[in-house]
């Protein structure tokens, strides 16, 4: 076992524990105790960790039935995820789905822009960057407004000037973990575009120049994670200090930078306090930048072909493209790269209805997002909310219901999916959303609203935060479904 | 460093909490122990800050330029959060270590109601320990045994194995204390706001 230099051992936790259940198919204690004795995590640390992870199975035999319980194949004719092991398994546009991580097919890129044009050959993106030197690629940067396409739009410039200007070596982080059902875009870039991304991370890497570079990535999207990987062996003197790529354990979760944070630490993955931020103090207390795979992608384009493509005249737009992971009822599911700023109607539309059934919702932004009936569908895919009860652009994930879904099912649907990806931290989190979801099953609203309200003002992170989303959300549009 | 707390301006250096606490109002913080840094996961010491509901015991002083602890919003929802934490108990008494009681004390402070959701709790009972006991029926999961055991003594006995509805208290990933790495040191026991953890000898 080597150790990553400059990293703490216990950096190798995460990455021992995935190879030993990859062997055995699940982790005996016994397991769990010689990995932490090797990477020197103390035992009941270590188990926490260990059993905190969704994709980890603690008992020989059984499996996972091999379904898939995301919305996507719910609504799709599948059984309610209670009957599955999986919550997602991210082929939602082929849903219902049973199995594990295919290469993602190159079919399924619907409507291909800049980034989703046929991968890119040489590494001029990263010549022009480097030529430019640190400070004037960062004001390109800035200039180009390049926003974070993981969901939360956080100007990607801004982030990484606050870690530089700790002065002290810092950390890369990318997040390619991907847990949200009926997202598939990163692993469709890293399987099909993956020079794009590695592109990108080189140039990100001659700029920030961080000390430890990661990619952390899904652990059972394997054929991502092989299709990088194989791009950035060849890529050798682009990556002086070499590229750690690290495969999880899965978790909703995760999406939380902090969370991710501790996971690589070989902590158990659950939020941290903030402050201090991660660009102050982040992996291993090094300032640290977390940025979504699609956002480093765009850095490729932008020192490829310039400012020019990321200069909306519409101010509420990001700049650029958005990758679209459209699934459920439409005759087309797949990724459509469109422009930020995008009405929602022309994205359905590009999708088309599936068996001449008309759309009656869209869930967008997950289950941290919020169903919008046909009456919103005007409304653009601009960073932020898209309605006050709930609705974001997020990461792009828009799952289409039309008239022969079951609206009720959807939302009880995602109300388990939260209250069982809660990490179990906080209390109004843990104990409230499953609440939330009796509540909703048996139709006794009554008190939900204020049960709502404390999930969101009182839970530690963005989950629990944002869970009311969906209920809230399609209680405002359709108040009879659950009275 | 000055804010305005509840009207009042006071001298503030740390966070909220130590801000609120100093100036002697009351505020419920149960998983933050006075020697251990913030743990943030009981959401009790709720407070508004500048128009944000945020917790006190992680909230920067210097952060905040108006912090009051009583508007009727941060009362409902420091409320709500009791009287979820309520119902994880279907033991509340206050025999046991120091602190023992503290949950209810707190609750019943503040008026949150004990019957708004019914009680759900595991009823597991580790007596295996000559010298303390564990009842999962009295537990809140605030992680104040885990901290003290793991941070403060550095022995790592204790950690909250599972995610979600199914975390718990453990002893590691060992069946019982006894067959634990535990040394008895008694810090967990110390640390617990209610009877989940009790010596031996008292009340069981």
């Amino acid at each position: 076992m080597s150790q990553v230099a400059g990293l703490p051992l216990r950096f190798r936790f995460l990455p021992l524990l995935h190879e030993a259940h990859t062997r055995d198919g699940w982790l005996s204690r016994e397991a769990v105790e010689t990995i932490a004795r090797q990477v020197r995590i103390p035992l009941a640390e270590a188990w926490e960790a260990a059993t905190s992870f969704p994709e980890f199975r603690f008992a020989a035999g059984g499996g996972d039935g091999g379904g898939c319980g995301g919305l996507s194949c719910v609504v799709n004719g599948a059984p309610p995820s209670e009957s599955v092991h999986a919550r997602c398994r991210f082929r939602c546009f082929e849903a219902p789905v049973s199995g594990g991580e295919d290469d993602f097919p190159e079919e399924m890129i619907r409507l291909a822009g800049r980034l989703l044009a046929p991968d890119i050959t040489g590494w001029d993106g990263l010549r022009a960057a480097s030529s430019m030197g640190s400070a004037r690629a960062l004001d390109m940067i800035d200039r180009a407004g390049i926003r974070g396409r993981g969901g939360a739009y956080f100007p990607a410039a801004r982030k990484w000037r606050a870690a530089l200007g700790q002065g002290r070596p810092l950390a890369l982080v990318i997040n390619a973990e991907e847990g949200e059902p009926g997202v598939f875009k990163d692993r469709a870039v890293l399987c099909r575009r993956p020079r794009r991304f590695v592109e990108g991370l080189a140039i990100a890497v001659s700029v920030l120049r961080p000390a430890v570079t990661v990619i952390f990535i899904n652990g059972e999207a394997a054929p991502a994670r092989r299709s990088v990987e194989t791009v950035i062996a060849g890529a050798g003197e682009v990556f002086p200090g070499g590229v750690e790529v690290v495969p999880g354990g899965g978790g909703y979760v995760l999406g939380e930078e902090t969370t991710l944070l501790n996971a690589l630490e070989g902590r158990k993955p659950a939020p941290r306090l903030r402050p201090p931020y991660p660009v102050e103090s982040g992996l291993f207390g090094m300032p640290t930048v977390v940025n979504n795979v699609e956002t480093i992608a765009n850095l490729s384009i932008l020192f490829r072909e310039g400012e020019a493509p990321f200069l909306d005249p519409d101010p509420a737009a990001a700049g650029g493209s958005k990758l679209f992971s459209v699934s459920g009822r439409v005759a087309r599911p797949g990724l459509y790269e469109m422009p930020l700023g995008t009405p929602l109607r022309v994205l359905l539309a590009a999708a088309g209805e599936k068996d001449g059934a008309a759309f009656a919702a869209v869930l967008a932004g997950g289950p941290s997002g919020g169903f919008l009936p046909a009456s919103e569908f005007h409304r653009r895919l601009v960073p932020g909310l898209l309605h006050p009860t709930g609705a974001v652009t997020g990461s792009g994930g828009m799952v289409v219901l039309d008239t022969t879904s079951d609206l009720r099912a959807a939302v009880l649907e995602t109300a388990r999916f939260n209250a069982r990806e809660s990490c179990g931290k906080c209390t109004p989190c843990r104990e409230g959303l499953p609440r939330v979801v009796e509540s909703l099953a048996e139709g006794h609203t009554e008190g939900l609203d204020d049960l709502l309200e404390v999930v969101g003002a009182a839970s530690l992170c963005g989950l629990g935060q944002m869970a009311p989303g969906p209920i809230r959300s399609a209680r405002h549009f359709w108040p009879e479904l659950f009275s | 460093m000055s804010l305005i707390l509840n009207g009042d301006e006071v001298e503030a250096g740390g966070s909220v909490l130590d801000a609120v606490l100093a100036a002697g109002i009351e505020l419920p913080h149960l998983c933050k122990d006075d020697n251990l840094p913030a743990i943030g996961a009981c959401r009790t010491c709720l407070v508004e800050a500048d128009g944000r509901i945020v917790a006190a015991c992680s909230f920067p002083a210097s952060m905040a330029k108006r912090v009051d602890t009583e508007t009727k919003t941060a009362r409902r929802i420091r409320r709500g959060v009791l009287e979820l934490t309520l119902a994880m108990q279907a033991e509340r008494g206050d025999e046991g270590g120091p602190l023992a009681g503290e949950t209810a004390s707190t609750a019943s402070r503040e008026g949150a109601a004990v019957d708004r959701f019914a009680v759900r709790t595991g009823r597991a009972v580790d007596a295996t320990s000559p010298f303390f006991s564990f009842h999962e029926a009295a537990c809140i999961l605030c992680g104040r045994c885990v901290v003290a055991c793991q941070d403060l003594q550095h022995i790592s006995a204790i950690g909250l194995a599972g995610r979600g509805r199914d975390t718990r208290v453990t002893p590691g990933a060992a069946d019982t204390f006894r067959e634990s790495i535990c040394t008895s040191c008694g810090s967990c026991v110390a640390a617990c706001p209610t009877s989940a953890l009790r010596p031996r000898g008292g009340a069981e």
